[in-house]
């Protein structure tokens, strides 16, 4: 008893916030989305389930999209940071530090500043499309801007730290003498780092998705600003009905159609993976 | 006893069982109540319409008596004043105009203040500046606090074109901030030579290499006169038709990208040929690129004016009026017509340009050739309703 009610003590500003900021809103957002009405007359209570279904018919092709591109990204993202995340734990001796902070410097800039010079980096006739093109990686009339490449390797860049730095704290806690063990008794290197460093890292590789593949799901700044109509995902669509079309049932209804396809996905790839102590790489 | 222990046990103290758990029933029945109030909420306020007549009676009746000029707010759209006529303004009167750019799009700044405007508490902002059709909007709405004329004795310089409009005969609510057209911004490089119709819009020769407006009003009231249409008297119909040809186009690949103001970025960098495009950002960008043009096309263009308008419960009317008559002195007005390169409302600006800036005097985007300003329409009036129908009709053609 004594030992609880000092917890909870300890936990009253974190679970207050979660209420006012988390909790709260997302029962006001319930409401919102079984309201019916249109902005002139104002929103009503009345239980309006069918926004769901409607929302689900008119916008799957964007569901569709926000999954596959949060994936891709999310995948090119392990395949980049998992030797990054390595070399930095193995290899980089003294310049370490220095290397991490690389990767999170890009960070210190706000993340529209930093697509909008995608924007420019990636213009038709700028450098690198130029050279794409000479070694025959973009059609002579191609783009790179406004397609889909642009916007799965724009969500990939801005959340590659994130997948980076749990890859590097699971990385780290890796003892080196268990890979010495593994090879000492006839393991080819291939199959120490299958058999060894791979699963103990599996912690990190799930956090790392989850961190890069959430928010991306829901991202819709690359989409907007790398993309056109044609690459939009759930967040554009979100954002244009709150701001734009000021539809808030649908709005609302999209997202917890988003949170609770997400939910499920996760619930899944953590089966895949099979961990009992996914969450050990965060301590 | 431990360090930890001795620390429980005061902390046990401080919260004897009995209390915890009674705090714990309340707890609990907080966030039920919460929750229930959450689910069952008094729903979201609509913006019902207050009859213009009404609004003008209430106009007749405003004052707004001269007190001392404090803090306050300016909301305006980005590089659309000469930061020195600020400067001059708080010399001037004193005070301190707090001076924020923050719109970049009409619905996502309605988007943005619209529940506190409907719950009818103050924005925080003393002057906002919208478009015809948003200004029609909340005038509408009645979201808009109705000037005290004595406070404007400027309103006289305004050009005799914008002094009536149908959303506010009498200017009794909103004052012209400045004036531009919706035409065709260009890379000459890249057309190969001048364009005057609207035609090459849908020309399969540009495919992928045109941006288009994603504001309804600006690119359907395109199509409507590249059709032969008068897009002032368009009806919702007219309206919806040209949308489902900008749909037609898009799917097969016509248009880049839609786009607000950012299609400058495009067209500088050479990923668009043709941008439907504002005319005075063109003319800020001619001086970064020389190859870029904007043409008044023959079929006409859509004249868009930006509004001056204090919103509902606004909190310093006097000092936002006094900026409103400051910005309509001619000579103001010309500072800023100089830096922004619209079109201005105000009269007398031009020969004073003469004098100063004689290029700008003489350009013809800034001010428009008679046989040119006789073929700027205005936007269409709609319903509250029909614009958001075709504001969804749009949302569903560009994607979201």
């Amino acid at each position: 008893m004594r030992q609880r009610s000092a917890a909870w003590l300890f936990a009253g500003p974190g679970l207050l916030w979660l209420l006012i900021f988390f909790a709260i809103p997302l029962v006001n957002q319930a409401s919102v989305s079984l309201m019916s009405g249109d902005p002139e007359a104002g929103y009503t209570l009345t239980w309006a389930f069918s926004t769901y279904t409607d929302a689900i018919s008119a916008y799957k092709p964007q569901f569709l999209r926000s999954f596959g591109y949060a994936g891709a990204a999310t995948l090119i993202d392990l395949i980049i940071a998992f030797p990054l995340a390595y070399f930095i734990v193995f290899k980089a001796g003294r310049w370490r530090a220095f290397m991490l902070l690389l990767v999170v410097l890009p960070f210190f800039t706000s993340q529209v500043l930093r697509t909008v010079s995608w924007q420019l980096i990636l213009s038709d006739s700028g450098f690198v499309v130029d050279r794409l093109k000479d070694i025959g990686l973009v059609a002579s009339d191609g783009r790179v801007l406004a397609t889909r490449t642009a916007v799965i390797a724009g969500i990939a860049y801005n959340f590659l730290p994130f997948m980076v730095l749990p890859l590097y704290v699971s990385l780290d806690k890796l003892d080196p003498r268990l890979v010495e063990a593994a090879t000492d008794l006839y393991c080819s290197r291939v199959a120490a780092f299958r058999k060894v460093t791979l699963p103990l890292a599996i912690p990190g590789i799930f956090a790392g998705s989850l961190l890069c593949f959430i928010p991306a799901c829901g991202d819709f700044i690359n989409a907007a600003l790398l993309g056109t109509s044609r690459q939009y995902m759930i967040g554009n669509v979100v954002q244009s009905k709150y701001l734009n079309v000021l539809d808030y049932p649908s709005a609302a209804a999209l997202s917890f159609i988003l949170m609770t396809l997400i939910l499920v996905g996760i619930a899944i790839y953590g089966r895949l993976l099979g961990t009992k102590n996914l969450t050990e790489v965060a301590a | 006893m431990t360090e930890r222990g001795r620390l429980e046990s005061a902390l046990e103290r401080a919260l004897t069982d009995d209390a915890l758990s009674r705090r714990r029933v309340l707890g609990r029945g907080a966030t039920l109540g919460l929750m229930v109030a959450g689910l069952a909420g008094c729903g979201i306020e609509g913006s019902a319409s207050q009859t213009l007549a009404s609004l003008q009676d209430e106009a007749s009746s405003t004052r707004h008596p001269k007190a001392p000029i404090g803090d306050w707010t300016f909301s305006n759209w980005p590089l659309y004043i000469d930061k020195s006529v600020l400067k001059t303004f708080d010399k001037r009167y004193g005070g301190h105009v707090k001076y924020i750019e923050e719109i970049n799009d009409n619905s996502q700044f309605f988007g943005k203040v619209r529940q506190q405007l409907a719950e009818g508490v103050p924005i925080g902002r003393d002057i906002v500046v919208l478009t015809d059709y948003m200004a029609a909007k909340w005038v509408r709405s009645g979201y808009v606090t109705p000037f005290d004329a004595r406070n404007l004795p400027n309103k006289k310089h305004l050009v005799p074109n914008l002094r009536s409009v149908p959303y506010d005969p009498k200017r009794q609510f909103t004052l012209p901030w400045q004036s531009g057209a919706v035409g065709l911004g260009y890379d000459i490089r890249q057309t190969g030579g001048e364009l005057k119709s609207f035609d090459v819009l849908f020309d399969p020769k540009y495919k992928g290499k045109i941006s288009m407006l994603a504001e309804q009003y600006d690119s359907a009231g395109t199509v409507l006169l590249q059709q032969g249409k008068n897009p002032t008297k368009a009806s919702v119909d007219d309206q919806l038709q040209a949308i489902e040809k900008l749909d037609k186009a898009n799917q097969a690949g016509q248009f880049r990208r839609f786009t607000g103001n950012d299609y400058t970025t495009d067209l500088t960098k050479g990923n668009v040929a043709i941008a439907l495009a504002y005319s005075g950002d063109l003319v800020q960008l001619q001086s970064d690129n020389k190859n870029l043009r904007f043409s008044y096309p023959d079929e006409g263009a859509m004249l868009f004016t930006d509004n001056m308008m204090l919103p509902a419960k606004v909190q310093h009317p006097y000092a936002a009026e006094t900026m409103m008559n400051f910005v309509y002195e001619p000579k103001i007005a010309a500072t800023i017509c100089a830096y922004v390169n619209y079109i201005s409302p105000v009269d007398g600006v031009r020969a004073i340009l003469e004098k100063t800036n004689p290029d700008i005097a003489s350009n013809e985007l800034i001010f428009p050739p008679d046989e040119v300003r006789k073929k700027l329409y205005n936007y269409p009036n709609f319903s509250t309703a029909q614009e958001q129908t075709l504001n969804q009709a749009m949302a569903k053609v560009t994607g979201a």
